[in-house]
């Protein structure tokens, strides 16, 4: 019941939010509701290679951006239909994740972290260069879905909503299957792991495959949804961080933690940049300090008399 | 045509050099990727550029005492700050110097604005004409002061007690302990002085380089990309790999275009990283 | 788990809701006209973000020191609801669309520079809201046949034509032409164009390359431009780029008799950054404040815009901060002359054109662009700008050669 109960209840909350969205009729929490359905299908995917395989991807906005310039591409040079060509975007992120499983799977550490982080600056070069292919830095323009536009915000709310159900559903998966047995494994020591038969190469690339989809597919419903994408904004290096901190926010490695932690950070960054102009980037800065700093382990352990005493949380012994 | 671009790409080497040595300190000792680094450098520039408006210092000059008004600043935020989740996952440092960095750089524009500065100098230094090179003045004073400063950190290292400590610790930091050495305080030391360097280096970029707090996430970039060349942690290695980049980048352009000359670093930067992750040098280990 | 759930979750839902509370957007009721204007306020585009802002200001309190907007009987105050978006083009357009439907905006400017305005303008078109583009001047912009979307910058073909002639009639003996371009959609157009010009003049273009966004570094271009021996050279980019660009030529000694860089000399930034080096730079850009139009606006001439403008913010206008309260105040004429904020009305107003202001003459084109006026050239003469074209404003005259 244990690890059934907080995705359900992550499940139900949704939906909930979801119906609140859609009856109100509300266009300004409809578009919360459907950053937040991004934010965890981000969030949930990365957990799957960074909490429960511990590997420090940075990789996110690679995912995202080549779903966004796949799905682009298709739809407006060659009048692909929109779902054919969101899915596409997920095949395509997946395949490159594939592709990075069998090269930068064998690095450790800081210097995994600092592979997957630069696969999305090649890609973006690349974006800009290919002009023949993406247009170059002038960027992509979508088609206008041919619906009204309050159908056009329940049509992505739904659709992100979907992708980060099932991403979510996916983890949860994971969690209680041999797979995550394997990550974890990995996580605690993979060497050890190695030793005891464990295949921790394929498990690897399974995580990191997994969590390409979501940020493909929705790369693509995203670059249909803002109908405009160039090299910079697809590859953002914040795509990469933002998913990191709310699982480090909600707790990393738990289903429902990237759950929670998206709806955080969501709350914070909304309030933060509608109330402080010029200094939402510092306070959010301010924030993941203080998260890092006080509450490593996520919300979900905020225990006030620790809050106040201001002393090291980190036991002593390295963790490479 | 082919010598002028070679002798650009190592002047602009020689700058890659310092950009990149406090980072590769840090990471190499601290075992930290420090993000905050292109915001020092950043830093770094403004002091020469206030000093130089205001009281018509060589920005040249100002390097030493920029990098020493930031020794202070940052051994505290090592101390209070960096030190106390130090020893966890390389996920929390670099959450946590992200997010340093953030804040920094959104005081940075709230104090300075984003408006472009540069340091002009009066007068200008001219540029060395050897018939088949022209070589600008300013920027071969630039060089030669980023490779003394190198030079400097691979002095203090190799001949000093805080150096060999630090060396201690970079290669054993429980055997250091063992001999006495104050680990801690080594951090706080290395990462005062790394981004000392990295001020200094920002004092040299001032009157080459457009200043702008929008413009450190490119030196973070390019100390990224000379660190995995050069191999992480060796003085040595910053050098071989500042110079590596600069000539690259130079001959890269030259050869695909100047559009592709970033794409080339990082693909390199990637390829070395999947096959010889410990960099050109091939050494670990700090000397 | 040493915590129960039920915590987590009223932790959780604690924040969602406090963040919830405050963000609700007041529908201010009575006579205000309320204009959404996203801007960069932080990220690349910080400096021109806030050169925007500044310049909406000086209009915003011109108009409600004096009353406000007179539509028919009544007078609106006038609003102006803005953002921040991060220099992130997609964040520009949702929050176009927050500011259309949440805070119910009448009107929007657009937010900075031709990527994003062309973005944003397919929130404007979906939901019927007219928009001015303050800064956007590639004919791609406008190239959807959208009825909502209205630049105030005219073609950057309207920069190249003139300098073009200019060197063609002054300087017969140029003949090669040498170009670098930053590979972003305006300043690429904008070199497509300066081919063009050069082209139809029957010049050679003997060089054309494009670098990065970002680029660091440009000697390795700009030694292959020198070994093409240019007689004029044209860099397009940001003022960053050019900033470099034109210290990296000084060290490679490179001349040519024409030197031609936009945007960036028109900014005294620019001047002040590369020193003596601006000598003899030839630029172009829409406005500048030695321009002197009588108009018809809340300003009444470019002088009194100047002024004001040097009142609030203590320097003289650039093109981009002037451009801010342009977009105000032919707004501000549409909205008077329909006499209402009906949208449709000051739409069809705005097609009508022939609003007289202090950056001048402004009417549309069929594709939504600016076409009433030609923008000034310039040259950078003993560290000052000064007007070369067209006649009637001119303070001095062309000087060739730089070093």
């Amino acid at each position: 019941m244990r690890g059934l109960l907080l995705p359900l209840l992550s499940g139900v909350a949704l939906l909930a939010a979801a119906a609140f969205a859609t009856l109100a009729g509300d266009a300004y929490a409809l578009r919360l509701a459907t950053t937040l359905c991004l934010y965890i299908g981000l969030a949930s995917s990365w957990n799957v290679i960074g909490g429960f395989a511990g590997y420090p991807s940075f990789a996110t906005a690679a995912f995202f951006g080549i779903g966004a310039y796949a799905g682009s591409v298709l739809q407006a040079g060659y009048g692909v239909a929109a779902p054919l060509a969101w899915l596409s975007g997920g095949i395509v992120a997946a395949l490159l994740a594939a592709g990075l499983g069998y090269c930068i799977l064998h690095l450790r550490g800081h210097y995994f972290a600092i592979a997957s982080l630069v696969v999305a600056d090649v890609l973006r070069e690349v974006a800009n260069s290919w002009i023949s292919l993406t247009n170059g830095g002038m960027g992509i323009s979508l088609p206008l879905l041919s619906i009204g536009v309050e159908d056009q915000a329940r049509l992505y709310f739904w659709v992100f909503g979907a992708v980060a159900a099932l991403s979510v559903a996916a983890a949860w998966l994971v969690d209680r299957g041999r797979l995550g047995f394997a990550l974890r494994c990995v996580e605690q020591n993979e060497t050890a792991a190695l030793m005891l038969g464990v295949d921790t190469r394929r498990a690897k690339r399974a995580a990191l495959v997994l969590s390409s989809l979501a940020p493909g597919i929705m790369g693509a419903v995203y670059a249909s949804w803002v109908s405009y994408i160039d090299p910079t904004d697809a590859f953002d290096v914040l795509l990469s961080v933002k998913p990191i901190i709310m699982a480090l926010l909600g707790g990393v490695g738990t289903v429902a933690g990237p759950v929670f932690g998206a709806a955080a950070f969501l709350a914070l960054e909304e309030l933060f940049w509608r109330n402080l102009l010029e200094l939402h980037e510092g306070a959010l800065g301010l924030l993941v300090v203080l998260l890092v700093l006080f509450l490593p382990g996520g919300i979900r352990l905020v225990r006030p008399r620790r809050l106040l005493a201001f002393r090291p949380l980190a036991k002593p012994g390295r963790t490479p | 045509m082919i010598a002028q671009i070679l002798a650009n790409g190592l002047l602009l080497g020689g700058l890659y050099a310092a950009i990149a040595a406090g980072f590769s300190l840090v990471w190499g000792v601290l075992n930290i990727i420090n993000l905050l680094h292109g915001s020092f450098i950043v830093l770094g520039a403004y002091g020469a550029f206030f000093l130089h408006t205001a009281a018509g210092v060589s920005p040249f000059a100002a390097a030493p005492a920029v990098g020493a008004l930031m020794f202070p600043l940052a051994y505290a935020l090592q101390t209070m700050v960096i030190n106390r989740v130090v020893d966890r996952p390389v996920l929390i440092t670099l959450t946590l110097t992200f997010g340093l960095n953030l804040i920094l750089n959104n005081l940075m524009l709230l104090a300075f604005k984003a408006d472009y500065r540069k340091v002009v100098l009066d007068p200008p230094l001219g540029i060395l004409d050897l018939g088949a090179i022209v070589l600008p003045v300013d920027r071969l004073v630039a060089t030669a002061c980023s490779l003394l400063l190198v030079l400097a950190l691979w002095s203090l290292l190799r001949l000093t007690r805080i150096g060999r400590a630090i060396v201690a610790v970079r290669m054993d930091r429980d055997a250091a302990a063992l001999m006495g050495i104050d680990v801690r305080a080594t951090y706080a030391l290395t990462f005062a002085l790394a981004a000392s360097l990295a001020a200094a280096a920002g004092c040299l970029l001032a009157p080459l380089f457009p200043i702008s707090p929008v413009a450190s996430a490119t030196y973070l970039g390019k100390a990224f990309v000379i660190c995995v060349l050069g191999g992480l942690g060796s003085v040595p290695g910053v050098v071989v790999g500042g110079f590596a980049l600069g000539v690259m980048e130079s001959l890269g352009a030259l050869s695909l275009g100047p559009e592709h000359a970033g794409t080339l670093a990082f693909l390199l930067l990637l390829l070395l990283l999947l096959v010889r992750p410990s960099g050109l040098l091939g050494r670990r280990g700090f000397d | 788990m040493h915590i129960s759930r039920r915590k987590i979750l009223a932790a959780s839902g604690a924040v969602g809701v406090a963040a919830l509370i405050p963000l609700r957007a007041s529908k201010a009721a009575g006579d205000v006209l309320r204009i959404g204007a996203p801007l960069p306020l932080t990220g690349a585009l910080s400096p021109e973000g806030t050169k925007l802002r500044q310049g909406y200001e000086v209009w915003l309190e011109a108009v409600n020191k004096a009353g406000g907007i007179k539509a028919g009987s009544s007078t609106l105050k006038v609003e102006l609801v803005f953002n921040d978006y991060q220099s992130n083009t997609p964040k520009a357009v949702q929050l176009a669309e927050k500011l259309v439907v949440d805070d119910k905006v009448d009107f929007l400017f657009s937010p900075f520079g031709s990527g994003a305005a062309k973005a944003a303008s397919a929130v404007a078109e979906k939901h019927g809201v007219p928009m001015l583009a303050s800064s956007a001047s590639s004919a791609e912009v406008f190239d959807q046949g959208y009825k909502n979307l209205f630049g105030l910058y005219t073609d950057n073909s309207t920069l190249s034509e003139p300098l073009a002639d200019l060197v063609a009639q002054r300087l017969p003996a140029v003949r090669r032409v040498a170009i670098l371009a930053r590979n972003d959609l305006y300043p690429l157009s904008l070199a497509g164009e300066f081919e063009k010009s050069a082209k139809k003049r029957g010049l050679e273009v003997v060089y054309f390359e494009k670098y990065a966004i970002g680029a660091l570094d440009h000697s390795a271009a700009l030694a292959q431009m020198r070994a093409a021996k240019p007689d004029w050279i044209v860099v397009t980019g940001y003022i960053n780029d050019l900033i470099l660009a034109r210290k990296q030529m000084g060290d490679l000694a490179l001349s040519a008799s024409v030197v031609t860089m936009i945007n960036g000399p028109a900014y005294q930034e620019w001047i002040d950054a590369v020193g003596p080096l601006a000598e003899n730079i030839t630029t172009a850009s829409w406005f500048h404040p030695v321009l002197r139009y009588r108009s018809e606006d809340i300003f009444g001439s470019t002088e009194r815009f100047v002024e004001l403008f040097k009142a609030r913010h203590g320097s003289e206008p650039d093109f981009t901060q002037a451009s801010g309260a342009a977009v105000g105040v032919i707004l501000q004429q549409a909205v008077e002359r329909a006499g209402s904020a009906d949208r449709a009305a000051v739409r069809a107003e705005l097609a009508k054109g022939g609003f007289k202001t202090f950056f001048g003459p402004i009417s549309f084109g069929p594709s939504g662009m600016a076409n009433s006026y030609v923008p000034p050239a310039y040259q950078i003469q003993d560290g000052k700008v000064r007007v070369l074209l067209p006649d009637e404003v001119r303070t001095s005259d062309f000087r060739a050669g730089v070093k």
